[in-house]
């Protein structure tokens, strides 16, 4: 086998072990990489930021345990910043396996602060059919959600007494894996013109800028990058940061490999010639 | 990290595990762990959906509240269990009809104003000689060059079939993107599942 | 409404406003304080107050505005919020349905309660730290729903139009008419391909993706395959297709055999070929793989619906060696195959393969109505951009939707 042959054929066991041994890197040796805001992150941050206290707010937890490594430090640190400017967040899921992973994050950060659910922040819960689902909490919550997550009507909620459906809330940010993020465009924004904002995995990310570039999402947070820069913005200490020695190192190795294959490859193709 | 919290971490953490040994080969472990997931997440749906709309939306409005208008979806829901039967399976239609009808007649107007009316307005921009009056051009050079790919009426020769290859190279620019974006989001996936582990064993033997 | 606060037609005042005036008298009389001044001002209610059914919707919604009360914005007594209340008679009990804090205009009372057809009357409140007034009653006024969003009617013109395009070409296709369609490389690749496996002798695998026997791209998947059948029976190549759904695979079954059957060798066809494999998304991506890699087919072709497992199938295929062959509809996916695969159908091209290979009248007439309207987008831009550039803002703003 020529060298190049060899570069192309690399066993991919010893890719995996590479790789392997490159994630475990920042494990051991620790050290801090900067990280750039993007605008469209930005947008998300200051929106929030903006809110006055006791402006309601909605976060949609539209993701389920398998991208919850990218998604679910989004989650923390939105959460965490609504919660420290006394924002009243409603949070539901449209996502099946969504249920318990909100009610855990929600309820955690809202200890941390001490906030009551129904007086400081009411958690719906998940109803399936999201496009049906997100056109009647248009017309209103208590529609798809007669009652909260614990079962309280949401006639008996506080903090949902005069809320009824998006008109009442300043905002919307669906984080989402799926297909529940294009149903918010399409079914939400396009039908009542809330101001929405995405948080999307890394895989859907550029399908989402269009929409960013037209004014149907007024922020779009993708990926664990996104979710390291709203850490940065915040700066709540999460999985987000944390990650990013870890994606620089790997990105780097697969970048290696990316130039030694395409070698190999303008280099068997020469010498076809 | 309390006792209990330790143990449920643990179990956690050998199924991370069971799950990465399938990089050296397919094995009993892995087996394990994959079945496990399914029958955990079919059997959490199936709770899930009992009380989130069987519950809500036929129990309780019709024994509860008396809604008997809420029959009739009910009975339209029952009629999507016939396609199991060969006899009745003619029943179905009805239901699965209803369902397209209203699906389509919802989604085609919010379609043509969310993908075709929004997207043109963020299309046409007034030409500027400027960075940004640039950026616009080629913008839209890119989309028109790109509609011209998937113009089928046309072959694709000449000058038409010049623009059509603008179009799909302008493809495969979004396809490279987004190729690169996916590698960082399952690279996000190891990252998260490898920070898990290595809190779970400073947690266990001390840093 | 369990939390609404009830109160008479009478009374502007409530409990905590009635106690805050014995105070002041109380103060008055004891210190004669300058609380003239007080007295000489109450807070002054919000003034003309307008009430109408909210326009363009499903009813039971009513809009309301009115003319701020002068102490609005004041620091010392000044107006703290409105609360609006609503009661189903001019003589009757008046309930609380919203508050809006100071400096707001505008309410909408879109409250469960609220019936299509009944008359209602409102009052606004303007309410500060002691004090609270009243505007003058407005109503009746019934809400309604509309048959007709006229704020959409661009959208209901566009849309008419588009399918109107779409009717006229497929009614033309059914006609007779002729109706050209480019060839597509695609479709030379696929014969292509099915030759190298039988030069190879080595079966040919036809993936029909995860999607539902009536789903588009499910459908362009069996047109394809009628195809690639045709090419097998001809070839008397082995063809295998394992199906995600149990309806796909009734349906392959059917579409393999009677091409069998057209080119006049249904004794060659083997209905064990084409199975039901398995529902779940994961465990049939291993069981294709697992096909692949035992069987060894020349040929791999993916066509229909994906998802995660795209990339999963067409890297085992790359690895053992097969010409492959993609399309789906799914965007997300494409980079995958591309990645992998010798040839991709990018998402309409499935649909085009499918149209120029079956020549049916729906699926031609829809492709090329689908051109037409394309080509039509293509004109709007140019127009929209000639007429920005000149300073005429009409022509974009036809395209706005007002709710």
């Amino acid at each position: 086998m020529k060298w190049h042959e060899k570069m192309l054929n690399i066993d991919r066991r010893w890719i995996y072990l590479i790789l392997g041994v490159a994630v475990i890197v920042p494990a051991v040796v620790s050290f801090h990489v900067p990280v750039n805001v993007t605008p469209e992150v930005r947008r998300v941050y200051d929106f929030i930021e903006d809110l006055k206290p006791g402006d309601i707010f909605y976060v949609g937890i539209d993701y389920d345990p398998a991208s919850l490594a990218e998604l679910h430090p989004m989650a923390y640190a939105i959460l965490d910043q609504c919660f420290r400017k006394d924002i009243k967040p409603v949070v539901a899921t449209l996502s099946q396996f969504g249920a318990g992973m909100a009610e855990q994050v929600l309820s955690e950060v809202a200890a941390e602060y001490g906030k009551e659910s129904g007086i400081d922040y009411c958690y719906l819960g998940y109803k399936p059919y999201p496009a049906i689902t997100i056109m009647l909490m248009g017309v209103d919550f208590r529609v798809p959600f007669p009652q909260d997550y614990y079962g309280t009507p949401i006639d008996s909620i506080p903090m949902m007494r005069y809320v009824h459906n998006f008109d009442d809330l300043k905002g919307v940010i669906s984080l989402s894996a799926g297909t529940s993020s294009e149903f918010w465009i399409i079914y939400g924004y396009g039908r009542y013109f809330m101001p929405l904002a995405l948080g999307v995995t890394g895989v859907m990310a550029a399908d989402y800028y269009p929409y960013l570039q037209s004014g149907q999402i007024f922020g779009l947070i993708s990926g664990i990058k996104g979710a390291a820069e709203y850490e940065a913005l915040t700066e709540y200490k999460g999985e987000g940061l944390k990650s990013i020695p870890y994606q620089t190192t790997t990105h780097v190795v697969i970048l290696a490999f990316i130039i030694v294959s395409n070698i190999g490859y303008f280099a068997s193709r020469r010498s076809k010639k | 990290m309390t006792t209990v919290e330790l143990l449920w971490n643990g179990l956690a953490a050998f199924l991370t595990l069971c799950i990465f040994s399938f990089l050296y080969k397919d094995n009993p472990f892995y087996k394990f762990a994959e079945q496990l997931v399914a029958g955990v997440a079919l059997g959490y749906w199936t709770m899930l959906l009992y009380h989130t709309t069987f519950t809500d939306k036929v129990l309780i409005p019709i024994f509860q509240q008396g809604k008997l208008h809420y029959i009739l979806p009910t009975i339209m829901g029952i009629m999507m269990w016939t396609r199991f039967s060969k006899k009745l399976a003619y029943l179905s239609r009805i239901a699965i009809a209803f369902y397209i009808g209203v699906g389509t007649g919802v989604a085609l107007p919010l379609y043509m104003y969310n993908y075709v009316f929004r997207q043109l307005q963020a299309t046409v921009v007034p030409l500027q000689f400027s960075w940004l009056g640039l950026n616009s051009l080629l913008m839209v050079s890119f989309v028109t060059c790109t509609l011209f790919y998937f113009f089928f009426s046309k072959e694709h020769k000449g000058t038409f079939g010049g623009l059509s290859k603008v179009g799909i190279y302008t493809l495969m620019a979004g396809f490279g993107a987004s190729f690169g974006l996916t590698v960082m989001g399952r690279v996000a996936l190891l990252v998260q599942r490898i920070i898990f582990l290595r809190e779970y064993f400073i947690a266990l033997f001390g840093s | 409404m369990g939390h609404s606060q009830k109160e008479s037609v009478w009374g502007s005042c409530n409990l905590f406003s009635r106690k805050a005036i014995l105070f002041s008298l109380t103060l008055l009389v004891f210190f004669n304080f300058h609380l003239k001044d007080t007295q000489a001002h109450p807070l002054s209610p919000p003034t003309e107050l307008f009430a109408q059914d909210t326009p363009n919707d499903h009813g039971k919604s009513i809009s309301l505005n009115w003319n701020l009360s002068p102490d609005d914005g004041k620091v010392e007594g000044g107006v703290l919020s409105y609360e609006i209340l609503r009661s189903t008679g001019l003589q009757g009990v008046f309930e609380v349905v919203g508050s809006v804090p100071a400096g707001t205009k505008e309410f909408t009372d879109q409250d469960t309660a609220l019936v299509n057809s009944h008359n209602y009357y409102y009052k606004s409140r303007a309410v500060a730290v002691t004090d609270s007034a009243v505007s003058e009653i407005f109503g009746p006024v019934t809400p309604s729903g509309q048959w007709f969003h006229t704020g959409k009617t661009s959208v209901f013109v566009a849309t008419l139009l588009f399918c109107l395009i779409i009717i006229v070409a497929i009614s033309y296709a059914k006609r007779g008419g002729k109706l050209y369609i480019r060839p597509l490389a695609g479709i030379n690749a696929v014969d292509e391909a099915i030759g190298r496996a039988t030069e190879m002798g080595q079966p040919i695998l036809f993936v029909p993706g995860l999607g539902e026997a009536y789903e588009v791209a499910t459908i362009a998947a069996f047109t394809i395959l009628g195809r690639v059948a045709r090419k097998t029976a001809e070839y008397q190549s082995r063809l295998i297709v394992p199906a995600y759904y149990p309806m796909v695979m009734v349906v392959s079954q059917e579409v393999v055999k009677s091409a069998y059957m057209d080119v006049g060798r249904p004794d060659i066809y083997n209905e064990k070929d084409i199975f039901f494999v398995t529902q779940e998304q994961f465990p049939y991506a291993a069981a294709v793989n697992g096909i692949m890699l035992r069987e060894r087919p020349a040929a791999n072709f993916y066509l229909g619906k994906f998802y995660a497992e795209s990339l999963m199938l067409a890297e085992t295929g790359f690895l053992a060696g097969s010409i492959q062959i993609a399309g789906t509809d799914e965007p997300i996916q494409i980079p995958f195959f591309v990645a992998a695969c010798d040839y991709v159908l990018i998402g309409e091209e499935l649909y085009a393969a499918s149209a120029y290979l079956s020549r049916d009248p729906v699926q031609l007439g829809t492709l090329k109505g689908q051109d037409w309207n394309k080509l039509a987008i293509v004109i709007l831009v140019g127009l929209g951009i000639l007429t920005a550039t000149l300073g005429f803002a009409w022509f974009i703003n036809l395209f706005n939707v007002n709710i």
